[in-house]
């Protein structure tokens, strides 16, 4: 939620761009197009109270405007520019005040003393935002006195400085600050409104800002119990005490000296998530530990060949190590059978002993083929009649066409595989028929049967399922698996994207690269000279000596390890940066595993001194946005740290401080908003937030002084 | 389909068939039971197979045991021969 207290809206002023004009329309459109939810209209010593109404109408409950104007005052020595706005329950008001007060004058020649402006409009309660020091022309010290003196609410006089950093600074300076766009061309509003400032509270209407101003604890807290939380009761210590906080779905800072026991309350709090069946692990910076973090060794890494269509295998492999010869019909036999002089007489007359064997291959084929053909049609059929796309494509009659012919289709297809179908086994039944009776014959008569085989099919096709076999396995063992990069983390100051490779690589005899690990037990050795074995196999599957290769292959060392081609992986992990190989250091190490856990999706996030090793500028440009958009996902994070950067300018909902003195430990909860931290046992010891941020953090005034995008003094 | 010549030779009363093939004669032994020769025998055929399809045929049938034996060995070797060939062929193990 962003707020723009000063923008104009007209062309006041013969000085003012005429870019500074837009119409209601235009306006209501540019500020929906940003982040912008609060806005104060505040043109040069004029109030439009039409165009106002215009505007809030057409703008509904999408963003607050607020109506306002920006005066030219002045004194005997000085004059500058105040802008006073009020809530827009008081805009007809309001109307009236401003026109009373610059009757008789034109923008440019208006001019007002600071008494007239409160006697104007002081009884409205509104918010005067002086410009000051570098934003001109600004009020002199002795102006904003005589405001501060005069102005019923002290604590909604600010002071407009010319953008964050200034604001950061005088706020350290405990002076109320805040900037706005002073919009001149609203062309470029848009694309700067990225820099106005945020409001971390949400704000309902313009009454309830000034209470946030004035840090009335009501209304803070009003703020805080919108958003969720819950009571963790935690027993840290080993004195067995319980600890009870107040947890928000938002950043909860434990800050204060070391050895306060600071971890030992992240432990408590992690302790109570996972006993709740929620994943919660206190994140510590282990730089050393990026390769086991990261996994490089392996140890865990697994891959799934079936969506990259890789065959495991694990068919092949069996059946090839299975493999044996397969015996032909002894020639013999058929020697046998043309010397033997078959006497029987009841025998020769049996003559379908003599019809000769028939192949079933091309009959089964051409069944099978017209079965497979058949039910995809009938398949295809179904879809058709059913699918919602097909009707709404096709006309009626079209669609009937289409059916018609494929039911003609299926019904040529469907007789074509019964008569297929008979044909086989008619083979089929006779072969068994010319066997059985060959055998029958030979049994009654003691005369060698015909064979009904060379043995040649049979011996064939052994080995060309051998080959089948091998063929699929080298196959697997040559396809390339394409490597996996993830994005590891912003390395800062330019340096670009650490990357994290895994490349998998199959052994397929030809990896010689020593830093390829097995993925599996498998040792490398036997790897290789298993689909070395293959190979060969491969080369002699139709050579008198192809057994020995099988044996060879059955002969390796731990070859029953090899149950699929999955045992054949070879694997390296390393960290990339410009596609090259590197070596992050110990910082940069930080740096990404940081990232890693807050890139990862969860609901709580336990971060121990997150900013051990890092510079401030990464902790601020990467880490503070990183951990910020992790709470507006109303995500719960719990930091301990001595960083004022993120301390401070996380701005969190909940701050624990934990503290050492001569009665012993402390604990104080409290927030930056109401600026106290309460002792949890005593609860009229108050210390003030800021200064003890100040004081413990480091970086604490840098932090305060740079800090902009909040309202107020904090 | 390329046919194949065979004949049935005798060497020292050893009898055989001869099947020409370009590259060398295929030998398969019809006086003796050598099991090993007949499938180095195989061997080369399943080789000659992938590279097209062909039948072999006795050139000269005669009315002696051996003859009679080789003619149908012959006759179901061309029948098992037709079959390899399409099975090779839908494992793609064929060359043309």
């Amino acid at each position: 939620m962003k707020i723009d207290i000063h923008t104009h809206t007209k062309r006041c002023k013969s000085g003012d761009a005429y870019t500074r004009e837009i119409s209601p329309e235009a306006f209501c459109e540019t500020i929906l197009s940003t982040e912008v939810k609060v806005i104060a209209i505040t043109n040069h010593n004029v109030f439009d109270l039409a165009q106002f109404e215009t505007i809030q109408s057409r703008i509904g409950r999408d963003a607050q405007v607020w109506p306002g104007v920006e005066l030219d005052v002045y004194d005997d020595v000085a004059k500058g520019h105040l802008l006073v706005i009020t809530s827009p329950t008081l805009a007809a008001k309001f109307s009236v005040a401003v026109d009373g007060l610059t009757k008789g004058s034109t923008p440019d020649s208006f001019k007002v003393r600071i008494p007239d402006v409160l006697a104007t409009f002081d009884a409205m309660e509104p918010l005067y935002v002086a410009h000051y020091k570098q934003k001109r022309p600004s009020l002199s010290d002795d102006l904003l006195s005589v405001l501060e003196a005069g102005a019923k609410n002290k604590w909604c006089v600010l002071k407009e400085v010319s953008n964050a950093i200034s604001a950061g600074i005088h706020i350290s300076h405990g002076r109320s600050s805040i900037y706005g766009s002073d919009v001149h061309d609203w062309a470029k509003y848009a694309e700067g409104a990225h820099e106005l400032p945020d409001l971390r509270l949400p704000i309902d209407s313009f009454e309830h800002f000034c209470l946030l101003l004035k840090k009335d604890p009501t209304a803070i807290n009003t703020v805080l119990d919108r958003k969720t939380s819950e009571d963790l009761a935690l027993v840290p210590f080993n004195d067995g005490k319980t600890l009870t906080i107040k947890a928000f779905n938002d950043i909860n800072v434990i800050f204060g000296p070391k050895g306060t026991g600071k971890s030992c309350i992240l432990r408590a709090i992690a302790k109570h998530y996972s006993k709740n069946g929620i994943d919660a692990t206190v994140f510590e910076s282990a730089s050393d530990r990026i390769d086991d973090i990261f996994d490089v060794k392996g140890k865990d890494l697994s891959i799934n060949l079936n969506p990259l269509g890789i065959n495991y295998c694990t068919d092949e492999i069996q059946s090839l190590r299975d493999a044996g010869e397969v015996d032909v019909t002894s020639i013999s036999k058929f020697t046998a059978y043309f010397a033997a002089a078959n006497t029987n007489r009841n025998a020769k007359k049996i003559l379908l002993k003599e019809i000769d064997i028939q192949e079933e291959g091309d009959a089964k084929r051409e069944f099978l083929e017209y079965n497979e053909a058949a039910s995809t049609t009938e398949e295809f059929l179904d879809f058709v009649k059913l699918d919602p796309s097909v009707k709404k494509e096709l006309a009626v009659d079209e669609l009937k066409d289409l059916n018609r012919i494929l039911s003609v289709l299926l019904e040529r297809l469907n007789g074509k595989e019964w008569t297929g179908f008979a044909g086989w086994k008619e083979v089929a039944l006779l072969n068994s028929a010319i066997k059985s009776f060959r055998k029958e014959v030979e049994r009654k008569t003691g005369s060698p049967a015909k064979p009904t085989t060379t043995g040649f099919r049979d011996y064939a096709m052994n080995r060309i399922e051998i080959a089948v076999n091998a063929s699929k396995i080298i196959k697997s063992a040559n396809t390339k698996i394409p490597y996996q990069e993830e994005n590891v983390g912003d390395l800062g100051s330019g340096k670009g994207q650490l990357k994290f490779v895994t490349e998998f690589i199959f052994q397929n005899g030809n990896v010689t690269d020593g830093g390829m690990l097995s993925l599996t037990s498998v040792k490398k050795t036997a790897q290789k000279k298993f689909i070395n074995c293959i190979r060969e196999v491969l080369a002699h599957v139709f050579v008198d000596d192809l057994f020995q290769h099988i044996s060879e292959l059955n002969g390796i060392e731990d070859v029953e390890a090899i149950k699929t081609a999955h045992e054949l992986l070879l694997f390296k992990r390393y960290f990339t940066l410009d596609g090259m190989p590197y070596s992050p250091s110990s910082g940069e190490s930080s740096m990404v595993m940081l990232q890693k856990e807050l890139g990862t999706d969860k609901d709580v996030y336990i971060l121990d001194e997150p900013e051990r090793s890092l510079g401030n500028e990464y902790i601020n440009d990467v880490i503070v946005p990183l951990i910020k958009e992790r709470a507006r996902s109303g995500k719960r994070v719990f930091i301990s740290t001595h960083d004022a950067n993120i301390a401070v300018r996380t701005l969190p909902y909940c701050s624990i401080y934990r503290c050492h003195g001569p009665t012993g430990y402390g604990t104080f909860i409290g927030n930056p908003f109401t600026n106290n931290l309460v002792n949890i046992g005593k609860a009229d010891d108050l210390l003030d937030w800021k200064a003890i941020s100040m004081r413990t953090l480091e970086g604490g005034k840098e932090a305060f002084g740079e800090r902009g995008k909040i309202y107020g003094s904090a | 389909m390329e046919v194949l010549n065979a004949t049935v030779d005798s060497i020292d009363e050893k009898y055989f068939i001869k099947i020409k093939v370009e590259g060398g004669d295929i030998i398969i032994p019809l006086s003796d039971d050598n099991a090993n020769e007949v499938k180095s025998a195989f061997n080369k055929l399943i080789v000659r197979i992938r590279t097209g399809e062909f039948t072999i045929k006795l050139e000269k049938v005669g009315e002696d045991l051996f003859s009679m034996v080789a003619n149908e060995y012959l006759a179901q070797l061309n029948r098992e021969i037709h079959e390899v060939r399409s099975q090779m062929k839908e494992y793609g193990l064929v060359k043309s």
